[in-house]
């Protein structure tokens, strides 16, 4: 088996070779910064996400609080901070849930073909016939809210997409000639998929899954804004939204707008970073 | 290779699209700018905006939500009676400045303990033209007293009624009752046009049915998802009180956009559901604020769950909560700290002995200071740190928002573990029938008022057999001096008995008093003359609006 040479990846490193493409470094950057915000949220927030202060409320950004205070005085950069956790960790979450029933599906459906494919590519077409918003407010409805139900719900909801697009791609692959190789050495079909066929998806459905990120992490924010996902006293950034509402209509737009541009900015440097990432991988798998 | 684009969950473009267009929106539509500040001025306090100058062909008001029916048997909130108060009389009539007046009938009188005779006025007669009865009001009453009424608690020492004599109606009570002929200037005491409502059968109240009712206005057109007109009555009985518009038009909308009509001058009126929505509508010239009498108040009620039925951990929390704050950051300083359940708009007699027993309460500060706090810690350390955190509930919603973080913040202070529980809006209204709804939470914050100007409406509350009395508090001899004072009519008596049970039921803290949310009406300057109070809920308001200027 050792003397069969499987497809690899190319050598040629996967970021940096465009040094001047500086729309992908300052979205790469601007992630790398929230996520080691997120990561060091107590170390680094002034005050507790959740530190009433009625001396301190509806206040603009100043020095007291650099990005302002909501209805009962919270600081909302300590709040953004504690809540970049749970806002990216929902969808990496949910991301991680999807990819398990979606790769699985789809590469079941791809290597068994027939009737199994058949059954597969029906379900999955049931599944994209439903509204996504519709269904997971279906799922909650039943099983409750709260975020584990936002992630699972979404995860259920993403998982036909990622099935689908990991089966394209395993057909593909399948007709390359190492499989048959195995194949006729007698190889099994679950250990060809877990060991050479799923690990050669990877590249691009890595790119697909960055982009799927950004989406993942809208859907959850709408949720909570929705009152569906995280619950108060969260700092979630779509429940943060929500909470800001309130102040709209007495001209107190921050905490409304922080949050809500914190997620438009995730949302935008994730897509510019997973699109980048998703071509030059493509571009390889092509080749 | 393509991406699979045919599945978009939550489409990607759209989202940040949607993302950037929200934000920047934000920051458009924000007219007041980023420091505005929703602070109070020029707000006027009273019963009553000033008297219209003249007539007007139509206004338009908003309410927050459609009704759900105009049988009010059925259902009674805001959006019901603010519309219905219009349309529908009563034998009583709450004014403006919330004491009560015979109206449907002309003379209410004690005739001994029990016995009540109302003598009914002779020249009512309802929209359709026909005269009002007596068999019509008896019939009424018994609609309203029946099982699964919705008014049929104000019947509770009802024995009997009947009809005595061509224009009299006689009601038999257990015991004398105080409170009840105020009660029949709210929906328990509304006369309805028996032919009409049994033509109708189950379709009375629905938007295809006419009203069956006498008021200065009456049901046009209920167009179902959108608007409810009403017209002037044509011969009004009483043609000095007829009203000032031909017709109302009644549009529903939430307060956002409640405000974006008033100032752009699509709609010309509403009575806030949160005094919080003044706040931007004071910055407008087309607009004016004004606030009334009210018995409204927030309280967080404290359920049986589990610690909050030991009193000295209510009266700590009671002790540690910022009041002022919540004040500030729920209602932009438009409401009031508060010390007891009801507010001041239950003081329809005898005020100043009201008013100054209400000053000497203790243990509800606006603000705690460190004197408050250190009584509070002292009260938990003897009735013991509970093992559980206390639960308190939201809805999600702004106002329950800030005082549960203000319970949170006090529970904190007193060391106390305190956590937040959401409970779906259209859910928390269960919370005072469904005991599996309390088993979720230690307190829930709810704003809560009577229709009567009188306390002893509301502290009947506390009696063991209250259904509301969730902590089972049984303060000595309670129960019985709520029966003596219901049963007392000399009014300088019954303010000494309701000012004791006040008593009773603040040192105890049955309910935790937040905030006193004054009525709050915002109106265009083109038009005057409705209430500032709370009467709106049951006086034929929309009546007395017309032009402010001749």
């Amino acid at each position: 088996m050792s003397s069969l040479s499987t497809p690899t990846l190319a050598s040629t490193p996967v970021i940096g070779r465009k040094k001047r493409d500086v729309a992908y470094l300052v979205s790469l950057g601007f992630l790398l910064l929230v996520v080691a915000a997120a990561l060091l949220a107590p170390w680094v927030a002034p005050y507790a996400a959740n530190a009433v202060d009625f001396t301190a409320i509806w206040q603009a950004p100043g020095a007291g609080h650099l990005l302002g205070t909501d209805q009962v005085g919270q600081d909302l950069f300590s709040r953004l901070i504690h809540g970049a956790r749970e806002s990216l960790l929902g969808p990496l979450a949910l991301l991680a849930l999807a990819t398990v029933f979606g790769v699985t599906i789809g590469t079941v459906a791809a290597w068994n073909g027939g009737w199994i494919d058949v059954v597969l590519a029906r379900i999955t077409d049931v599944m994209f016939a439903f509204p996504g918003l519709l269904f997971v407010v279906l799922v909650i409805a039943v099983f409750g809210k709260g975020p584990a139900t936002a992630i699972v719900a979404l995860a259920l909801a993403y998982a036909p997409v990622i099935a689908k697009f990991t089966r394209s791609l395993a057909l593909a692959e399948m007709t390359r000639p190492y499989v048959d190789a195995y194949r006729v050495q007698g190889v099994g079909g679950a250990f060809l998929c877990v060991r050479y066929i799923i690990p050669n998806l990877t590249p691009p459905l890595l790119g697909y899954l960055v982009v799927l990120f950004g989406e993942g992490l809208m859907s959850l924010a709408t949720l909570s804004f929705l009152g569906f996902g995280a619950q108060p006293p969260s700092s979630e950034w779509g429940l943060m939204v929500q909470e800001g509402q309130s102040g709209i209509i007495q001209g107190h737009i921050w905490p409304t707008l922080v949050p809500g541009a914190a997620i438009a900015a995730v949302v935008v440097a994730v897509n510019v970073v997973g699109v980048r990432l998703s071509d030059r991988l493509n571009s390889r798998f092509e080749r | 290779m393509k991406r699979n684009d045919k599945f978009k969950p939550f489409a990607r473009t759209g989202v940040i699209a949607g993302a950037a267009a929200f934000t920047l929106a934000l920051s458009a539509c924000n007219a007041a700018g980023p420091q505005a500040q929703s602070t109070p001025t020029d707000v006027s306090f009273g019963p009553t905006t000033s008297e219209a100058a003249g007539k007007i062909d139509s206004f338009t008001w908003m309410i927050t939500q459609e009704p759900a029916t105009f049988d009010l048997d059925i259902d009674s909130a805001t959006a019901e009676n603010t519309i219905m108060s219009n349309v529908c009389e009563r034998l009583m009539q709450l004014q403006p400045d919330l004491t009560t007046t015979p109206h449907l009938a002309e003379k209410a009188e004690w005739t001994s303990d029990t016995t009540v005779v109302f003598t009914l006025r002779k020249d009512v007669t309802f929209h359709d033209g026909t005269p009002m009865t007596a068999d019509d009001v008896l019939w009424s009453m018994q609609r309203h007293a029946a099982k699964g009424a919705d008014e049929s608690d104000e019947y509770a020492n009802v024995t009997d009624m009947a009809k005595t004599g061509d224009n009299q109606i006689t009601v038999t009570l257990k015991q004398r009752d105080a409170i009840f002929l105020q009660a029949m200037a709210g929906n328990g005491g509304i006369v309805l046009n028996r032919k009409v409502v049994e033509a109708q059968g189950a379709n009375y109240g629905s938007p295809s049915a006419p009203d069956a009712c006498s008021g200065p206005l009456k049901l046009g057109k209920w167009s179902a998802g959108s608007n409810i007109t009403l017209t002037k009555a044509a011969d009004y009985w009483d043609a000095d009180s007829a009203s000032l518009a031909d017709t109302i038009t009644f549009r529903w909308a939430d307060d956002n956009a409640i405000v974006n009509a008033l100032t752009s001058g699509e709609a010309q009126g509403a009575y806030l559901d949160s005094p919080a929505t003044a706040g931007p509508l004071q910055k407008s010239r087309k607009v004016q604020i004004a606030q009334g009498p009210s018995t409204n108040v927030w309280s967080l009620i404290a359920t049986e769950r589990g610690a909050l039925k030991d009193e000295r951990i209510r009266q700590a929390l009671s002790l540690a909560l910022n009041r002022q704050g919540v004040t500030q950051a729920a209602f932009g300083g438009l409401a009031k700290p508060w010390k007891a359940p009801v507010g001041p708009g239950a003081w329809g007699y005898e005020e100043p002995t009201f008013s100054a027993a209400y000053e000497a309460l203790a243990g509800a500060p606006a603000q705690p200071s460190n004197d408050d706090l250190e009584k509070a810690k002292k009260l938990v350390q003897e009735a013991g740190v509970p093992a559980e955190p206390i639960v308190v509930a939201n809805s999600g919603d702004s106002i329950r928002n800030v005082i549960s973080s203000a319970l949170v913040e006090a529970a904190q202070k007193i060391g106390l573990k305190a956590e937040i529980v959401t409970i779906p809006r259209q859910q928390y209204g269960d919370f005072y029938s469904d005991a599996s709804l309390r088993a979720q939470a230690d307190l829930f914050s709810d704003e809560y008022y009577i229709s009567k100007n009188d306390p002893v409406g509301f502290y009947k509350n506390g009696a063991s057999t209250a259904k509301v009395n969730f902590v089972k508090f049984a303060g000595e001899g309670y129960d019985s001096k709520v029966k003596e004072a219901q049963a007392t009519t000399d009014d300088a008596a019954r303010a000494k008995l309701a000012i004791d049970l006040e008593k009773h039921w603040t040192d105890a803290m049955v309910w935790i008093p937040v905030a006193h949310t004054p009525a709050t009406i915002a109106m265009s300057k083109d038009i005057t003359g409705a209430p500032s109070s709370a009467s709106f809920l049951y006086y034929p308001w929309a009546a007395d609006v017309g032009s402010s200027k001749k």
